[in-house]
C-alpha cells in the first residue's frame, strides 16, 4: 500500500532537491533582533517557498464564491497556480491550475462557471472533481496509459472554518482548526458575530507592491504602532475635529496577541468600543454582540484591530477587509483583497461597509495608499549591501507579554512587536524543518 | 444628435457648427481638469463635477468569452473608486492635510486625454462623452507608474453659468492586477 502511495506521489510531483539553510543565525528573538536577510535573499525566498508555504495551511477564498456545481476561481497557493471548485457532488476542492501533459495553466478565467477545465495546448480535459475526461489521439498512448492517473494534482487537504476556505499540499499536516488554534477565538469576533455567518461582495481588489511579503504579514499582526504615524492624514481627516486624531486614539489602550503558530492580532480595548462607519455602527446591537461574543471580544478584537493568520492571511474587522499576501519573488507581493459582511445585514448597511472598506483600504483607500509606501521603501533599500545586512529592532514591548487572564494565550501591550516575534519564530522553525516532501533527501 | 457616428457603417454626415463647438467645449474641459490634477490643485478639480456626481471605477476581471458580461465589475460590488461629493472631499482633504506620506514629496503626473467621442444622452440637456486616458506617473528617483483606460462621462451644463459639468464618471481601467502600489491621485 505504501509502495504504491510512494508511486503515485513520484508520478505526481518530485521535488528538486536543494540544501536548505538554517536560518537560526538571523534571528536572536529573545533580544528583539532580526536580520534583513530574510527579507531580500533569494535563496531564503525558494526555501520560504518549499518549507513555509508548501506545509502551511493557506487561505484560499470564501464559501460564499462558490454557489452551484461547476462555479470556480482560481489563485495562489505560494506562487503555485490553483483553481478551487465546486464539483457536482457540490464538494469544494482545489487543484494545481497545471495540465499534467506539459503544465500550462488549465484554466486561465479569475472566476466564472464551468462543467470542464480544458488545456488550451493540446486539449486534455478535465471535469470539476479534476478528473481527466478527454485526451485527443488517445489511442496513440501505450496500452498502460490510465487517464485515472493523471488528473489535476489535488491539494492534501481542504477545510473551511466559518466561511473562509484553506487548503495545503501537506497529508501531514494538523487538521485546519488545530492549525488555527487558539487564533480562532480572535477570528471569531469578526466571522461570528453574525448566526447566519459572513458572505462576500463581488469583486476583488489586486494589486502589485515591490515589497517582501512579510512586511504586510508582520504588519497586520503585530504594528499598532505605525497607526497614528503613518496613517495620520487618515485618521484627521476621520476625526471629528478634521484637525488631528483624537487623543483617545492616540494614546489608547489595548492588547497584542501572539501565538505559538505564528498567528497574531491587536487590538485597542474599550468599553464602547465602536464600528467606525456610522450606518454600521448603528446597525449593530452592541448588548446582543457582548452576549453572543463575550464582553472581552465585544470591547476587543471585534472592531478596530488587525490580524495575521500565519503565513499570509490577514483581516481587518473593522472593514471586513480579509486579504492574502501572495509571494511573487523576494522582492514582490500581489495583495488580494475581498470585503465580507454579515449575511443578516440588510442591503444598505453591506454597501455602507463596502463603501466605508473601499474608501479607506484597497490600492486607493486613504488608509491604505501610505501602507504601500512604506512596504515599497523598505524594500528598495534592503538591496544595498550594509543596508541589507542591517539588524532590525523588534525590541518593543519585550518582556511584558503575559496571560493577563481576559484573553486567550500570550497577550502583550498594544503597542508591541511581541506578535512580529511570534511570526517570525514559527517562520525560522519551519524554515529549519525538512517539510514532508523533503522525506528522501 | 450624435456628433460622432460610432458605427463604420453610419451614414456620412459633415458636422454643423454647433457639433464642432460642443466638441470643442468637451476636449476645452478635459484639458482644463488633466492640468489640474497634473498640478494637484484636487479641490479645484472637484469643482469640474456638479454636486450630483457618481465617480465610479470598477473592478475589472477575467471571464471566460461567454461570460464576457461578467468581466467588468457590477454597482454594489468591490471598487476602486465608488465616490460621491462628500467621498472625494474627504479623499482630498486628506491630500491637503500636509501628512499624506505617500505624495510627500509628490509623484509627478501628466493625464493625457485623447478620443474624446460625444452624443447627446437620453436625458434632454445631457451628453455622453467618451475619452481615453493615459497617466503617466514618475514618484521619487524612478518609480514609474501607468494607468490607461477610457472614461464614460455624462456631461450637462451648470443651471447658472451654463459651463460643462461632469455629472457622472464611469473609468475602466485596463488592468486587472492593478500594476502599482496604488493611486494616489484621480483618473
Amino acid at each position: 500500500m505504501r509502495e504504491d502511495q510512494e508511486a503515485q506521489e513520484r508520478q505526481t510531483y518530485r521535488p528538486i532537491a536543494r540544501l536548505s539553510e538554517d536560518v537560526s543565525r538571523y534571528f536572536d528573538l529573545d533580544r528583539g533582533l532580526v536580520d534583513r536577510a530574510i527579507f531580500h535573499d533569494a535563496a531564503l525566498y525558494r526555501q520560504e517557498l518549499r518549507r513555509v508555504f508548501a506545509p502551511s495551511w493557506l487561505f484560499l477564498a470564501h464559501e460564499s464564491q462558490f454557489r452551484k456545481p461547476g462555479d470556480f476561481f482560481t489563485t495562489y497557493m505560494g506562487e503555485d497556480p490553483v483553481i478551487v471548485a465546486m464539483g457536482r457532488d457540490r464538494k469544494l476542492r482545489a487543484f494545481l491550475n497545471a495540465c499534467r501533459h506539459r503544465g500550462m495553466r488549465v484554466c486561465r478565467a479569475d472566476a466564472g462557471a464551468t462543467k470542464a477545465f480544458t488545456c488550451s495546448y493540446h486539449g486534455w480535459s478535465y471535469d470539476t472533481s479534476g478528473k481527466l475526461v478527454n485526451v485527443p489521439n488517445d489511442e496513440d498512448y501505450p496500452a498502460h496509459f490510465d487517464r485515472e492517473q493523471w488528473g489535476l494534482t489535488e491539494v492534501a487537504q481542504l477545510d473551511t472554518y466559518k466561511g473562509l476556505v484553506f487548503a495545503t499540499w501537506n497529508p501531514t499536516a494538523p487538521p485546519l482548526v488545530e492549525a488555527l488554534g487558539q487564533m480562532t477565538w480572535y477570528m471569531d469576533a469578526m466571522l461570528d458575530r453574525d448566526p447566519e455567518g459572513t458572505e462576500v461582495v463581488g469583486g476583488i481588489h489586486k494589486w502589485v507592491l515591490e515589497g517582501n511579503w512579510k512586511l504586510a504579514a508582520e504588519q497586520f499582526a503585530s504594528d499598532w504602532y505605525h497607526v497614528n504615524i503613518s496613517h495620520a492624514s487618515a485618521l484627521m481627516v476621520m476625526s471629528p475635529s478634521g484637525k488631528g486624531p483624537r487623543t483617545e486614539i492616540v494614546q489608547t489602550p489595548g492588547r497584542q496577541y501572539t501565538d505559538p503558530l505564528g498567528h497574531g492580532a491587536g487590538f485597542p480595548t474599550h468599553p464602547k468600543s465602536r464600528f467606525d462607519d456610522r450606518v454600521v455602527h448603528g446597525y449593530y446591537d452592541y448588548e446582543a454582540l457582548r452576549e453572543r461574543l463575550g464582553d472581552a471580544r465585544a470591547e476587543g478584537p471585534m472592531t478596530t484591530g488587525h490580524a495575521t493568520v500565519f503565513p499570509n492571511f490577514s483581516y481587518l474587522p473593522v472593514n471586513g477587509s480579509v486579504r492574502v499576501w501572495h509571494p511573487k519573488g523576494p522582492d514582490r507581493m500581489e495583495v488580494w483583497a475581498w470585503t465580507i459582511v454579515d449575511r443578516s445585514m440588510p442591503d444598505e448597511v453591506k454597501d455602507a461597509q463596502r463603501l466605508y472598506n473601499l474608501r479607506t483600504f484597497g490600492p486607493t483607500g486613504i488608509f491604505e495608499q501610505d501602507d504601500g509606501e512604506n512596504w515599497s521603501e523598505c524594500q528598495a533599500t534592503a538591496h544595498g549591501f550594509m543596508a541589507g545586512s542591517m539588524t532590525l529592532n523588534y525590541q518593543m514591548g519585550l518582556g511584558l507579554e503575559s496571560e493577563d487572564g481576559i484573553h486567550p494565550g500570550t497577550t502583550g501591550r498594544l503597542y508591541s512587536d511581541g506578535a512580529a516575534r511570534g511570526f517570525y519564530a514559527r517562520w525560522r522553525d519551519l524554515m529549519n524543518t525538512p517539510a514532508w516532501h523533503e522525506k528522501d533527501s | 444628435m450624435s456628433i460622432h457616428p460610432l458605427e463604420p457603417k453610419a451614414p456620412p454626415s459633415v458636422p454643423s457648427d454647433d457639433d464642432m463647438r460642443l466638441h470643442f467645449e468637451v476636449q476645452r474641459l478635459y484639458a482644463v481638469e488633466a492640468r489640474l490634477l497634473d498640478q494637484h490643485r484636487y479641490a479645484d478639480w472637484l469643482e469640474l463635477f456638479a454636486d450630483d456626481l457618481h465617480y465610479w471605477a470598477p473592478v475589472r476581471t477575467n471571464r471566460l468569452r461567454r461570460q464576457q458580461a461578467l468581466a467588468d465589475g457590477s454597482p454594489g460590488e468591490v471598487a476602486i473608486f465608488d465616490e460621491t461629493r462628500a467621498s472625494l472631499a474627504w479623499r482630498i482633504r486628506r491630500f491637503d492635510s500636509g501628512m499624506a506620506w505617500a505624495e510627500d514629496p509628490p509623484s509627478r503626473t501628466r493625464h493625457l486625454i485623447s478620443n474624446v467621442l460625444v452624443r447627446a444622452a437620453d436625458e434632454p440637456g445631457e451628453y455622453v462623452a467618451e475619452s481615453a486616458f493615459l497617466c503617466y506617473r514618475n514618484r521619487l528617483e524612478r518609480e514609474v507608474d501607468l494607468y490607461a483606460g477610457g472614461r464614460t462621462d455624462v456631461l450637462r451644463r451648470d443651471p447658472d453659468d451654463g459651463r460643462l459639468l461632469i455629472a457622472r464618471r464611469t473609468i475602466l481601467l485596463d488592468q486587472n492586477v492593478l500594476l502599482a502600489k496604488n493611486i494616489s491621485t484621480f483618473l
